[in-house]
C-alpha cells in the first residue's frame, strides 16, 4: 500500500512539468485548435498556393513542370470553349438568382403568414428535394426531360410541342435551372424562414394600428427586415452558381451537352484537369473562378452595407 | 397578433371570415399543387425504378402502374459491386463525420472560450475560405493524395475535405452560449484542462454535436466531386460516384440507375422524417448565422 502510493507520487513529480505546460494558458488553446489547423493548413491553405503556383506552369506529366509566365491564363482568355462556359455560368447564375430569391421568399411569407393550414407539412414537403443527392436529382432529371419523357408528354397533353430539352443547346441553361429550381427552393425557405421568425411582432402590430395592407407590411417591414437573411442566400446563390457542376455532369453524361450549352466553368476545369492532364490551365481556370467569385461576394458585402455594421 | 385579430371583429365578423376562409383554402390548394409539383420526381423516380425491364420510357406516362417488378433491384445486386458501393459510403460517411466533429469540437472551443494572439484573424480567415470554390484546389489536392499514396483509400477521401469551416463556425457560436462560471467550477475542483473540455464542454454541446453530425453524414452521403476524383476503381467506390459510374457508361441501363438512385435516396428520407426538426433546425443555424 504504502509503495504504491510512494511510486504514484513520484511519477506525477516526474510529469508535473509537462502536465502544467500542457495545461498553461497559453499552450491549451494551442493544442485545442492544432488538429483542425494542421488539416485546414495542409488540405486548405498549401492547396490554394499550389493551385496559385501551378497557373504559372505548364506540365509534362505529374512530375515535370517549367514556368511559363501568364502564357495558362493568355490561353484561357483565347479559349472559345472558356468564352462559352463562363457565358453559360453566368447567365446560369442570373437564372438562378431570378427564381430562387423571389420564389422561396414569397413562399417563405405566406407560410410564415398563418394563411397556410399545416404550414410545417408543406415545409418539409417543398424542402425534401434537398435531401437527394445531386447526382440522383441529375439521373432523375435526365429521364423526365428526355424527348420521349414526362415532361414532354406532360406539355403535349396540354398542346404544346414536345421540347428538346437535352439536344438544343438553347434549352441546356433553362434545363439546369428547372433542376435547381426543385433543388433549392425548400433550403431557401428555411433559410427566409428563420428570418422571418427573428422579426418582431410588434412592427407589424403598430403597422396594422397604424392602418397598413399587408402588402405595405411586406414592403415596409418585412423586406428590410430581411436583408441580412437575403443578402446570404444572395452570396450562397452566386457561390453555389459559379461552381454548378454535378447537374450538368450528369444530365450531359459527362459531356457538355449540344454545342456546349450546358458547358460549365467547374466542368470545363474538370475536363481540361482530368481528361486532357492539362494542370497549368487548369489551374489559370479555377484562380479565375476564385477571382471571380470574391469579387461578387465583395460587391454583395459592399450592396448589402454588411461591412459598414461591423 | 393578437390586437391585429381583435380589429378586425371590429369591422364585421363574419364578413371577414367568409373572405379568411376562402382564401385559406385557395393558398392550402395552391401549396397543395406545389407539394405534388416537388415530390412527383421523387414518386416517379420509385415508380420507374418498379417497372418491368425496358418499359421507363414507353410507359413513362403511366403514372400509376399497376404492373410492378423488382427486376431492376434484382439486376443491380447482381450485376453491380452495390452492396460494396453501400457499405464503402456508410463507412465513409461515418468516418469522415467522426473526423469533421473532432477536428470542429476542439477548434471551435478554442476559437470559443480562450484568449489569444490572432484568434480573430485566424476566424475570419477560416470563414473567408468558405469561398474557396473547390475547383480551385481539386488539381493541387489531387497532386497532393498521389504524392502522400492516398489515391483509391478511404483517408484519401475524407481528411482533405474535414477542415469545414462552416463545422466549426457552427460549433463556436454554440459553444459562447455555454457559461464561463461552469468551465471555472470544474478548474476549481481539480479538472484540468482536457477533463474540463471531455466532462463538461461536450455534454453541453451534445445537441449541437448531434446536429452537426447529421448535417456532415447527409453532406458527406450526396458529395460527388471529391470522391469522383479519389476513386477510380469500382470497389471502392461510395454510392454516389458508383451511380455516376453507370451513368457515364457506354450504353446507359436506366433501370438500374433509378433503382440505385432510389435506394441512395430512401433511406435518407426516412432518417429524415425522424430527424426533421434537428435537421432542419441545424441548416437554418448554419445559414442565418452568417452576417
Amino acid at each position: 500500500m504504502q509503495n504504491t502510493i510512494n511510486s504514484k507520487k513520484k511519477k506525477n513529480t516526474f510529469l508535473s512539468p509537462i502536465f502544467s505546460i500542457l495545461n498553461h494558458k497559453k499552450i491549451v488553446p494551442i493544442i485545442f485548435l492544432a488538429p483542425f489547423m494542421t488539416v485546414f493548413i495542409i488540405f486548405k491553405v498549401y492547396p490554394v498556393i499550389l493551385a496559385i503556383t501551378m497557373s504559372f506552369q505548364e506540365f509534362q506529366g505529374v512530375q515535370s513542370q517549367e514556368w511559363v509566365g501568364l502564357t495558362n491564363y493568355q490561353n484561357v482568355f483565347k479559349l472559345v470553349r472558356f468564352e462559352q462556359a463562363l457565358k453559360n455560368t453566368t447567365l446560369y447564375t442570373i437564372g438562378t438568382l431570378l427564381i430562387l430569391i423571389p420564389l422561396p421568399l414569397i413562399l417563405a411569407v405566406l407560410l410564415d403568414s398563418g394563411r397556410v393550414i399545416k404550414s410545417t407539412v408543406f415545409r418539409t414537403l417543398l424542402f425534401l428535394p434537398a435531401l437527394t443527392s445531386l447526382v440522383v436529382a441529375g439521373t432523375v432529371f435526365r429521364l423526365m426531360l428526355a424527348q420521349d419523357g414526362f415532361l414532354n408528354l406532360l406539355l403535349s397533353n396540354f398542346g404544346v410541342e414536345p421540347l428538346r430539352w437535352l439536344e438544343v443547346s438553347d434549352l441546356a441553361l433553362p434545363s439546369l435551372i428547372i433542376v435547381a429550381t426543385w433543388r433549392w427552393t425548400g433550403i431557401n425557405i428555411l433559410y427566409f424562414n428563420s428570418g422571418l421568425v427573428n422579426i418582431p411582432s410588434e412592427l407589424y402590430e403598430a403597422a396594422a394600428i397604424d392602418g397598413a395592407s399587408p402588402l405595405q407590411m411586406f414592403w415596409r417591414i418585412t423586406l428590410p427586415m430581411l436583408r441580412p437573411t437575403t443578402f446570404f442566400v444572395v452570396v450562397l446563390s452566386i457561390i453555389g452558381g459559379y461552381q454548378v457542376f454535378v447537374e450538368p455532369f450528369i444530365i450531359y453524361l459527362g459531356g457538355a451537352g449540344p454545342g456546349d450549352g450546358g458547358l460549365t466553368l467547374a466542368l470545363l476545369i474538370y475536363r481540361t484537369a482530368f481528361t486532357s492532364f492539362d494542370f497549368g490551365t487548369a489551374a489559370a481556370m479555377g484562380v479565375v473562378l476564385a477571382a471571380i467569385i470574391f469579387v461578387f461576394s465583395l460587391i454583395q458585402f459592399r450592396f448589402f452595407g454588411v461591412l459598414k455594421e461591423d | 397578433m393578437a390586437e391585429q385579430a381583435s380589429e378586425y371583429t371590429e369591422t364585421g365578423r363574419g364578413n371577414i371570415n367568409r373572405q379568411s376562409l376562402i382564401s385559406k383554402i385557395l393558398f392550402f390548394l395552391l401549396f397543395v399543387a406545389l407539394a405534388i409539383i416537388f415530390i412527383f420526381p421523387l414518386y416517379w423516380m420509385v415508380i420507374s425504378s418498379l417497372r418491368p425491364d425496358g418499359r421507363i420510357f414507353v410507359d413513362a406516362f403511366d403514372i400509376f402502374p399497376t404492373q410492378l417488378s423488382l427486376d431492376s433491384y434484382r439486376r443491380l445486386f447482381a450485376e453491380e459491386p452495390f452492396i460494396r458501393w453501400i457499405y464503402n459510403s456508410i463507412v465513409q460517411t461515418g468516418g469522415f463525420a467522426i473526423m469533421a466533429l473532432f477536428l470542429c469540437t476542439t477548434g471551435g472551443y478554442a476559437l470559443a472560450k480562450f484568449d489569444f494572439r490572432f484568434r480573430n484573424l485566424l476566424f475570419i480567415l477560416i470563414l473567408v475560405s468558405q469561398m474557396i470554390p473547390f475547383h480551385l484546389l481539386i488539381v493541387s489536392l489531387f497532386l497532393m493524395i498521389i504524392r502522400f499514396g492516398m489515391v483509391e483509400t478511404y483517408w484519401g477521401a475524407i481528411i482533405p475535405i474535414a477542415a469545414s469551416p462552416i463545422g466549426i463556425f457552427f460549433i463556436r457560436q454554440y459553444m459562447l452560449s455555454i457559461q464561463d462560471e461552469m468551465l471555472d467550477a470544474a478548474r476549481v475542483d481539480g479538472a484540468n484542462e482536457y477533463q474540463v473540455f471531455w466532462h463538461v464542454v461536450l455534454p453541453n454541446a451534445r445537441p449541437a454535436i448531434a446536429t452537426l453530425f447529421i448535417l456532415f453524414s447527409l453532406e458527406y452521403w450526396n458529395n460527388l466531386l471529391w470522391p469522383l476524383i479519389v476513386f477510380r476503381q469500382a470497389e471502392n467506390m461510395p454510392l454516389a460516384v458508383g451511380l455516376t459510374r453507370l451513368v457515364n457508361q457506354y450504353r446507359q441501363e436506366w433501370d438500374l440507375v433509378m433503382a440505385g438512385s432510389a435506394l441512395a435516396t430512401l433511406p435518407i428520407i426516412l432518417l429524415f422524417l425522424f430527424l426533421r426538426k434537428q435537421v432542419m433546425q441545424g441548416l437554418a443555424a448554419t445559414g442565418s448565422g452568417v452576417k
